[in-house]
């Protein structure tokens, strides 16, 4: 089966629904087939979010367990929360942020989550998004930076360049949201290719 | 709305015929609506269906039909209904648990039929996701004797829709669309035709025989009924969107909505492609018998796949019954009854009876060792119902009121189910707090409070309030106005002061519902007004107590993301508050009482504001002892201005 799997994970508020259609309209005006799946209503209430995105040869929008090419994590904790989606070959980009939910006595630390990441010999890249957003000119735009991020580890390369990325948002938005979301996708771009630069 | 609405350029129901656009599920089922030549929409919101109503209305200016958030789903049912008598084509959409307050009229519908094309979407959610039950509405399709369609994702979504409109109208029938999360929710490429000229308005022409059930009439009705549904039992037999693939196989799958999708991919995943037959069906109610019995006549064995209760599973094996085919019937033994499909539920079934191994992957998965504490959905930071719900019980303590039954109700203030405030004690359905609050007045001794929201309040409490003066039921009714319908995602309500395509009109004031209903004590608090709000709720308990019978509390305050939305477009700064670390003395108010998710205790226990999550109420600064909380600037004019949205 020919086909690109991505799963979006996140807290309710930060932009994951938006993040996975800005990722799919990139695909289809590439026109590769591409399929989105998400939870609305009480899920994005601070609550944990996933979003599925699906690319080539598929006809249904979930992914299936062990299956994920990659994972995005846009809070640390969420990662590990959808772990059985990660296989021995998935890259992880993720946040380097921890939300604690409002009522949680106990979180672990990013050390512990890292430690976990090793343990399970995941190859991942951690981005600090929230920086890299507020540089961008808003910290709402962690999404975008870590879009920026996923492209640039080149998984989808054969689907989707930065490009068609950038002609989407063109698409979206406009003024001063445009510039900040453009930037964004550079700045989440560039950081991760550092690091794959670093790591290999 | 797809993206951030606010700063799309181009809506996605306007691209011209021959693009391919994403479009999520419920855009496709209007976009199917529109080219079937739609001319009038009515919904009340809900999850999954929602989406349906907004995007229509975003363009239903540019293409001239008429759109509206009706008040609640059986008002909506029977507005659009209405309009298919007088010619106009129409639309209702609701989700699943909707069509439960709508279902009177169903049952009606059928009986009398349609004239133009009337379509009746519901949108289910198995899994519950955002719902108290995860029913399966087929089974009204049967009950009423009105065809159930269903698709299996968007492109499918929007043909099948357009199908419908024209199945409508050739049988004068009422037809069912059938979505779940995972088609409304979906986003995928749908390809663009053209859209018709479309009737906006007709006229209804009067035949009291067939629109007027009195008895005399429905006993006729309920003989065409029967016979325009045998008729419609043989057309389902050659609907486009039922499609049999001849793998020459002796084992066959049977698949309907949802299952197809998950089906196709579970077999490449298995390496199984085209080792099987496949009788794919979007006509589930009625089922097209002559289809399945065809289908099961060549094969040994069969299994049926689909989403929820076994209806089509019933159906396959009635008939093989009834015509004696020799086939062995699988479905519910083998598929899960119970939540969604997905590709891990569906392979392990289909493993087995295609008799091939489960990959590695599903078995053993990789498992995370350090406990991920849960994250359930709170109220946002800032939200004027945790300022309410604290408000609220801090009043019941100083009023020496212990023993309170709190009779809650569906929407973003159900989160006040959990630690700290647990002010939802009974959840029932829209408009049971109140109506359930009625009984427990009168069949407990205990002290009775029913909380509802604005939208809530409009769409099925007010019976309940009139029932509650009518029989002098003893309780405080609190409603949570934050001038929306947040839960759902901002939909406009009678009391919003506009409509579903941004007209202004005049309010419907909920004080003015209760005063013209005989509530003898009426009160508006402004829950960002600490103190000022104890004090109203304290006279309003003191007015049950002496006079046992009803008061009622509006908590007006418009909803905090919405406002922020509105001040992020808009370039207004939002006040952040600070703690004085000076000052604070660790009580723990603040992050525990309050529980506001911009506050964190430290590990000292004093308390930290995220500045980032902060959005400026300033419930926790008046209500620190120790005046340990400030603003870090002084509220400007605009942020004064951006809550007097509405
Ligand atoms: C019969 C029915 N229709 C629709 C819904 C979906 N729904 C859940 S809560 C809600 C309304 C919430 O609005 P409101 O009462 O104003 O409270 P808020 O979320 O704004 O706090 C709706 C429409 C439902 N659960 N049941």
């Amino acid at each position: 089966m020919h086909s690109k799997n991505i799963l979006l994970v996140g807290v309710g508020g930060q932009g994951i629904l938006t993040m996975g259609r800005i990722l799919a309209s990139s695909a289809i005006r590439r026109g590769v087939k591409a399929l989105t799946s998400e939870i609305h209503g009480m899920a994005q209430r601070g609550g944990s979010v996933v979003v599925h995105v699906r690319m080539g040869d598929v006809e249904s929008p979930l992914i299936g367990i062990g299956m994920a090419d990659a994972i995005v994590g846009l809070e640390m904790m969420e990662v590990l929360r959808y772990i059985q989606y990660a296989n021995q070959k998935s890259i992880l980009v993720i946040n380097d942020r921890i939300i604690r939910p409002p009522m949680a006595r106990t979180i672990p630390t990013k050390n512990q989550i890292i430690s976990e990441l090793d343990r399970l010999k995941l190859k991942y890249v951690i981005i600090d998004a929230l920086n890299l957003a507020l540089k961008a000119g808003s910290e709402i735009a962690e999404n975008i930076v870590l879009l920026g991020s996923l492209i640039a580890t080149g998984i989808l390369s054969e689907y989707i360049e930065i490009t068609d990325v950038e002609n989407t948002l063109k698409e979206v938005f406009t003024g001063r949201a445009l510039e900040v979301n453009l930037k964004a996708l550079k700045y989440g771009y560039d950081a991760c290719r550092q690091h794959v630069n670093e790591n290999i | 709305m797809t993206f951030i609405g606010e700063f799309d350029l181009v809506h996605p129901l306007l691209y011209p015929p021959g693009s391919v656009v994403l479009l999520l599920g419920n855009e496709a089922i209007a976009r199917g609506a529109i080219e079937a030549g739609l001319g009038f929409a009515a919904a009340y919101p809900g999850t999954p269906s929602t989406e349906i109503l907004e995007s229509l209305a975003d363009v239903a200016e540019h293409y001239g039909f008429y759109v509206e958030w009706s008040v609640n789903e059986k008002v909506a049912f029977e507005s659009a209904y209405a309009a298919s008598l007088c010619g106009v084509r129409s639309l209702t959409a609701m989700k699943h648990v909707g069509l439960n307050v709508a279902a009177d009229a169903l049952m009606s519908s059928a009986y009398i039929g349609v004239e133009a094309g009337f379509l009746i979407v519901s949108a289910e959610d198995p899994d519950m996701w955002s719902s108290q039950n995860e029913q399966d509405n087929r089974y009204y399709g049967l009950h009423a004797y009105i065809p159930v369609f269903e698709a299996y994702s968007p492109w499918e979504a929007k043909e099948l829709v357009k199908y419908a409109f024209n199945f409508s109208e050739k049988f004068k029938h009422p037809v069912i669309f059938r979505s779940t999360t995972r088609v409304s929710h979906s986003s995928g490429p749908v390809k663009f035709d053209v859209v018709p000229s479309l009737k906006s308005t007709g006229r209804f022409v009067k035949d009291p025989s067939r629109f007027a059930l009195v008895p005399a009439h429905a006993r006729k009705l309920r003989v065409k009924l029967i016979e325009k549904w045998r008729s419609i039992c043989e057309e389902v037999n050659n609907s486009p969107f039922n499609k049999y693939i001849d793998n020459g196989s002796r084992r066959l799958i049977i698949c309907c909505g949802t299952g197809y999708g998950y089906l196709m991919d579970c077999l490449k995943i298995l390496g199984v492609e085209g080792k099987v037959n496949i009788l794919k069906i979007s006509t589930t109610v009625p089922a097209p018998r002559r289809l399945i019995l065809d289908a099961l006549g060549g094969c040994d064995v069969a299994l049926v796949i689909e989403e929820l209760e076994p209806i089509l599973e019933r159906d396959v094996k009635a008939m093989a019954f009834e015509e004696g085919v020799e086939c062995e019937i699988h479905g519910k033994d083998l598929i899960p009854l119970i939540g969604e499909l997905n590709i891990d539920k569906l392979i392990h079934g289909v493993a087995k009876f295609m008799d091939v191994p489960v990959p590695s992957n599903f078995l053993n998965p990789l498992k995370c060792n350090i406990e991920i504490p849960t994250r359930p959905p709170t109220l946002c930071s800032g939200c004027p119902h945790r300022a309410s719900f604290l408000e609220l019980k801090w009043a019941l303590a100083k009023s020496g009121v212990r023993d309170v039954i709190f009779a809650g109700d569906i929407g973003c203030y159900s989160l006040g189910v959990d630690e700290p405030f647990k002010v939802q004690d009974i959840m029932l359905e829209m408009g049971g707090g109140i109506g359930s609050a009625n009984g427990l007045a009168h069949a407990s001794n205990q002290f009775i409070v029913a909380i509802m929201g604005d939208s809530t309040f409009y769409h099925a409490c007010i019976p309940a309030l009139i029932n509650s003066v009518y029989n002098k039921s003893p309780m405080l009714v609190m409603v949570l106005d934050n001038r929306i319908t947040a839960m759902t995602g901002h939909q406009p309500h009678p009391g919003s002061g506009f409509t579903a395509t941004g007209a202004r009109v005049d309010e419907v004031k909920i004080e003015d519902i209760a005063r013209g209903v005989g509530v003898k004590c009426v009160e508006t608090i402004d829950p960002f007004n600490v103190k000022d709000s104890i004090d109203k709720l304290v006279k309003a308990i003191k007015f049950v107590l002496e006079n046992r019978t009803v008061a009622l509390v509006n908590s007006r305050r418009a909803c905090t993301l919405m406002v922020v939305s509105n001040a992020r477009r808009r370039g207004v700064r939002i006040p952040r508050y600070l703690v004085d670390l000076e000052l604070c003395r660790a009580c723990g108010i603040c992050y525990n009482q309050l529980s506001c998710p911009a506050i964190t205790p430290m590990p000292d226990k004093k308390a930290s504001i995220d500045p980032i999550l902060c959005f400026g109420c300033s419930v926790c600064m008046q209500i620190c002892p120790f005046n340990a909380i400030k603003p870090s600037e002084t509220p400007s004019k605009d942020w004064e201005e951006v809550w007097r949205v509405n």
